[in-house]
């Protein structure tokens, strides 16, 4: 324990890098875990003074649409595979991961690539932009968000980051591998490939926290119907009104 | 490469357990720090070289219930640190299972057999010599592999299920075992558990640093052979660049049965081709049911290599493998 990069000896005898320091995995793990768990016991002290729960009855909201829906389903599956299929070999596992994950991540590049189309030319991109006026939200108990809570953009933007990385990272390891589409050349520099690996590495260790953060706030009792609307795709108007701020995002009516 | 001293031996913590308890009590202590060494032929490789150095080592050498040749209800056990000479020449392998006593004869050299044990045959670790040189490879928990690289010298390496590392199984005796369908003892301080020889050993797609299923503090106590493949029709042929002390380029290993000259049932594996022994089922399913012949041996032996995808030196090892299968066939 201790270290965050490992170094290997080239053919040359040089030291260079070869990775990140998989320790950091369990300490991910734990930190990730004492922190979710201190903001749970922390909400449970404070669920008595909590607003009475809007309902989900009534008059419904669209707030994702089926194909937005599906696009968030295909990459929850893809990096939840991706993450299972890394941590494997890790953990001593014997599976024959790698053709489960270099097809996976493929999958997951399609469907980033798609969304990031998508959302700069038929969403309403402005939605999920993170301002200056979004940072006192979480300070303010007046101050409603639109479409995104303050929490949501800041979610969306780390994971944006940091599954950029780890495909960007990832293209470049598998283009080091046999696949039916070409052989590997082993022409990387040593140095280079050492490198992407400890980015490919800082970036999954980074997303493992952000999926498991993600995946607790996502059944929290009081999120539970943003999990609900991206599965059936509403929300109620009492939920709209009591959590967003209606001038500032006014969805068409669910079917 | 560092400076490495080879004037002495690096300091490592020996223990002789005297019986298979403490054995394997000690190999549960000590866990990976305790390696294991039978005959020492693998191991005494990787310390003068000094690219593996362990902290302890345990001998087992000299624990008699895990050595000779025993009769059993279904077949015979051989002790894992049975020595192959005496493996080669015992009678009851050799009049029941001659598959196996020609498979230990052709390991490496008489001296090598006399004190080299049918459980380090069986667990050596991989030959590619990028990796024995002590370099960072895939197998070695690094990011690359040397030997299929576009200078990468892989004549001797793997034709099928290379994923990353594309060494091969360097033991003769392993495709013997499971064209014999033995199974393997393996005893840990919290019990035994049986593995088909097949299922033995493991490939880099699923574990990259080791070649069988052995986990932490587990021992290969013993090989069973049942009786069902005793005395069938056997052939085992290994071609190598020289006829000792050397690692097969390619080896095969055949048990057929025939019934009025047709061909009930077989199994059929070549070794030194994967990480792996290769069992050759598409091969056994042509032959199945067919008459055994020359032309039968012809007409199929190309199904062996289907598959097959050659390094930069190792296309030779194609044609060589469907031949072996040849004539293995033909008998």
């Amino acid at each position: 324990m201790g270290e965050i990069v490992r170094y290997k000896r080239d053919v040359w005898g040089e030291e260079v890098i070869l990775g990140v320091s998989w320790d950091l995995l369990w300490v991910v793990a734990v930190a990730v875990l004492v922190l979710l768990a201190a903001h749970a016991i922390i909400m449970a002290a404070l669920a008595n003074k909590k607003m009475d729960k809007p309902s989900s009855e009534g008059r419904r909201v669209l707030r994702h649409e089926t194909i937005d829906r599906l696009f968030h389903w295909i990459m929850a599956a893809s990096i939840l595979t991706l993450i299972a299929t890394g941590v494997a070999p890790i953990l001593g596992l014997r599976i024959a991961w790698l053709n489960i994950h270099w097809i996976t991540g493929l999958l997951l590049t399609f469907v980033v690539v798609f969304h990031i189309i998508r959302s700069l030319f038929w969403q309403d991109f402005k939605s999920m932009i993170l301002g200056p006026k979004d940072f006192g939200e979480p300070f303010d108990s007046t101050q409603k968000p639109g479409k995104y809570t303050f929490e949501q953009k800041g979610m969306h933007w780390a994971v944006t980051v940091v599954v950029l990385a780890v495909i960007v990272t990832g293209i470049l390891l598998f283009l080091q591998i046999d696949t039916p589409f070409w052989e590997r050349s082993n022409s990387m520099a040593e140095n280079t490939l050492g490198l992407t690996f400890l980015l490919h590495g800082l970036s999954t260790l980074a997303l493992v926290a952000l999926a498991a953060t993600h995946i607790y706030f996502a059944l929290r009792p009081e999120k539970l119907f943003y999990t609900r609307s991206m599965v059936s795709g509403w929300i109620s108007e009492d939920e709209m009104a009591a959590n967003h701020d209606t001038s500032l995002w006014s969805p068409k009516e669910a079917d | 490469m560092p400076a490495t001293s080879h004037d002495v031996m690096p300091d490592i913590e020996l223990y002789q357990p005297a019986d298979e308890e403490n054995a394997l009590e000690l190999a549960n202590t000590l866990g990976n720090d305790g390696w294991i060494v039978g005959g020492g032929q693998d191991t005494y490789g990787w310390l003068k070289d000094r690219n593996k150095s362990p902290a302890a080592m345990i001998e087992i050498a000299q624990i008699d219930a895990w050595k000779g040749v025993k009769e059993t209800a279904d077949g015979i056990e051989i002790g894992a640190v049975t020595t192959l000479t005496d493996i080669a020449n015992n009678p009851l392998v050799q009049a029941k299972f001659g598959l196996l006593a020609t498979a230990a004869s052709k390991v490496a050299s008489p001296q090598i057999r006399n004190v080299g044990t049918l459980g380090g045959n069986l667990n050596q670790d991989a030959r590619c010599w990028y990796y024995r040189r002590g370099l960072d490879c895939y197998r070695a928990g690094g990011n690359i592999c040397y030997a299929d690289s576009p200078e990468g010298l892989n004549r001797e390496h793997a034709i099928f299920g290379a994923s990353r590392c594309v060494a091969v199984t360097p033991s003769d005796t392993a495709p013997a075992l499971v064209a014999l369908d033995a199974t393997m003892v393996v005893a840990s301080a919290s019990g035994e558990r049986l593995i088909p020889a097949q299922d033995f050993f493991v490939g880099p797609d699923r574990d990259i640093v080791n070649m069988t299923v052995l986990n932490e503090g587990e021992i290969l106590t013993a090989v069973r052979l049942p009786n069902e493949w005793a005395n069938a029709e056997f052939y085992f042929e290994k071609v190598a660049d020289r006829n000792v002390w050397d690692f097969a380029l390619v080896n095969v290993a055949a048990a057929i049965k025939v019934s009025g000259g047709s061909i009930s049932d077989a199994r059929i594996v070549c070794g030194a081709v994967e990480c792996t022994p290769r069992r050759l089922e598409a091969v056994e399913n042509a032959i199945r049911g067919q008459q055994r012949s020359e032309q039968l041996a012809n007409d199929v032996a190309a199904i062996a290599t289907e598959g097959a995808e050659p390094l930069n030196y190792n296309n030779f090892k194609v044609p060589l493998m469907e031949n072996l299968v040849k004539r293995a066939i033909r008998g």
